[in-house]
């Protein structure tokens, strides 16, 4: 069973995974990239454990590559000293 | 002689010569770098050589430290980047002298001394360990930015920590993506950063959550706990409508003019206990139910509470007569094993009362301390005892296997020595747990 129901809204955009994450409460992250969602995956599975979440998203918004309205939700954040 | 550690990120070698115990015992890390250490213990062909002073070794002897569950950020201080199914005895901390109490968050531990030092070590990718780098530490690290300061209270987020001064100044570090650091920004900082905000109002103490923070005021205030960071799911209680975030506190609204003594967060959860014993709780519902925007009085509980324990979707609740109960245990013990977890629609719209249920197993006990992670819970009896149960799968329940536990077992901490008039306090980060054992000098 999913462990939790998540909106694309809520992951974060992760440039070293190259994935959507959200946090697994085994401490690692649940992870889906946008290939998974173009094509209508709606899992996202955490590499170290066997827990899943589904992912509540517009497949559609993840269509057509080019769509710069598909940048991921928030920036990453910066580094500051 | 050569013992190699084990982890694959910054892997530890420790040169010892065989037979001289007074030779310094020599740390090189994965740079190169020699280190001096000198509060390492070894046994060597069945022979013990302690190397260290003798303050260190009082306090190594007044104080016991074990962790154990997901390892694979260097959170469990046992050097390696490993789960551990069972409790292993930590040394690393000899060197801070006595510890007076833990915080863990997703993947890293902060330790606070009893001179007010703060030693940190695990996850640090965010910034959150607070040493001005990103990186993981897999040992403890004294947090030197705030060297100079006594801190009194301190809180390990999903990746953010908080720290409170004697002086009531709040310093926070980590993930600021939410806005969780309260700088009014949704910048990281690597560095503990006073938080000016409260430059003028005291903070008592600070609790941080997956992606909020929450701090109580000094004194009789009339507004008691402010909150910033993630206000999705209510957990900052700032409005009675949805806010996405705040970069900056806002008042928790609900909580006028009540004399609080303890705040907590865990997830997207938020509580706060009142003098009297009442428990308020806002954001992220239990079992299915409504989210709560603003604080509101759990009133199914017909007995005072004396402390709170959030987990990611659970609360234990410990009333004065050393009793437990758990609110919203619906899959707690069962995550992961699909006949056993009910889908969240057959529990919703369950009032207060059938979401709390007292927990199988502790009936006849006294429990005396409760500690959640995100999925699993801690508990110390009065005769000293550790229980654990819930979700097992990174042997996070310390009981030398990862199954899943309903019902709360004991765990064997193999102790090296008993401490007279110790009482062991278990903490729990997210997939781990860590038991701290001190000898009370007043007993």
């Amino acid at each position: 069973m999913s462990y939790d129901d998540v909106e694309i809204e809520d992951m974060e955009w992760n440039d070293e995974l190259q994935s959507f994450t959200y946090p697994c409460p085994c401490g690692d992250l649940f992870q889906i990239t946008k290939e998974d969602l173009r094509i209508g995956e709606e899992i996202a599975r955490c590499p170290s454990c066997s827990l899943y979440i589904t992912v509540i998203y517009n497949m559609e918004d993840f269509q057509d590559k080019s769509n710069k309205k598909l940048e991921p939700p928030k920036p990453q954040p910066v580094a500051v000293a | 002689m050569l013992i190699l550690g084990t982890g694959s990120r910054n892997l530890w070698h420790f040169k010892l010569g065989v037979g001289e115990c007074n030779n310094k015992a020599e740390a090189i890390d994965d740079r190169g770098v020699s280190r001096v250490s000198a509060a390492f213990l070894f046994h060597v062909v069945g022979e013990k050589f302690r190397i260290g002073n003798t303050m260190e070794q009082e306090d190594d002897e007044q104080q016991q430290v074990w962790s154990w569950g997901a390892g694979t950020d260097g959170q469990l201080a046992t050097g390696r980047l490993q789960d551990e199914h069972s409790p292993q005895l930590i040394r690393s901390l000899s060197a801070y002298g006595p510890i007076v109490s833990l915080s863990c968050g997703g993947a890293h531990v902060i330790a606070l001394t009893s001179g007010g030092r703060v030693v940190t070590w695990g996850r640090g990718i965010s910034g959150q360990l607070g040493h001005g780098e990103m990186v993981n530490n897999l040992q403890p690290k004294l947090v030197k930015e705030l060297e100079g300061l006594v801190i009194t209270h301190v809180s390990a987020g999903w990746n953010h920590s908080g720290f409170v001064s004697e002086t009531g100044a709040i310093f926070t570090c980590g993930d600021g993506s939410f806005g969780q650091l309260g700088h009014g920004d949704f910048n990281s900082h690597c560095y503990p950063r006073e938080v000016s905000y409260f430059a003028s109002k005291p903070v008592e103490q600070v609790a941080c959550g997956m992606r909020h923070s929450l701090m109580l005021l000094r004194g009789n205030v009339e507004n008691p706990v402010y909150g910033f960071g993630s206000g999705k799911r209510g957990q900052l209680g700032i409005s009675r409508d949805s806010v996405k975030s705040s970069s900056l506190p806002q008042i928790t609204m609900g909580l006028e003019n009540l004399k609080i003594i303890s705040i907590y967060a865990n997830g997207d959860h938020s509580a706060a206990l009142s003098g009297d014993g009442s428990l308020y709780t806002w954001g992220r519902g239990f079992s299915g139910a409504p989210d709560a925007y603003i604080p509101c009085h759990f009133d199914a509980a017909a007995f005072p509470i004396s402390d709170v324990a959030l987990g990611w979707n659970h609360a234990l609740l410990l009333t004065g007569e050393g009793e437990v109960f758990m609110l919203g245990g619906d899959r707690h013990g069962v995550l992961g094993d699909p006949q056993k977890t009910p889908s969240t629609a057959d529990v919703r719209g369950k009032s207060e009362e059938t979401m709390m249920q007292i927990i199988p197993g502790l009936v006849n006990l006294k429990v005396v301390q409760v500690a959640t992670g995100a999925e699993h819970s801690a508990f110390i009896t009065d005769n000293g005892s550790v229980m654990t149960s819930g979700w097992g799968e990174h042997g996070q329940l310390g009981l030398g296997n990862t199954n899943n536990q309903t019902e709360p077992r004991v765990v064997t901490l193999g102790r090296k020595f008993t401490l007279s008039h110790a009482t062991p306090r278990v903490y729990c980060g997210s997939g781990f747990s860590f038991i701290l054992e001190r000898h009370d000098v007043s007993s």
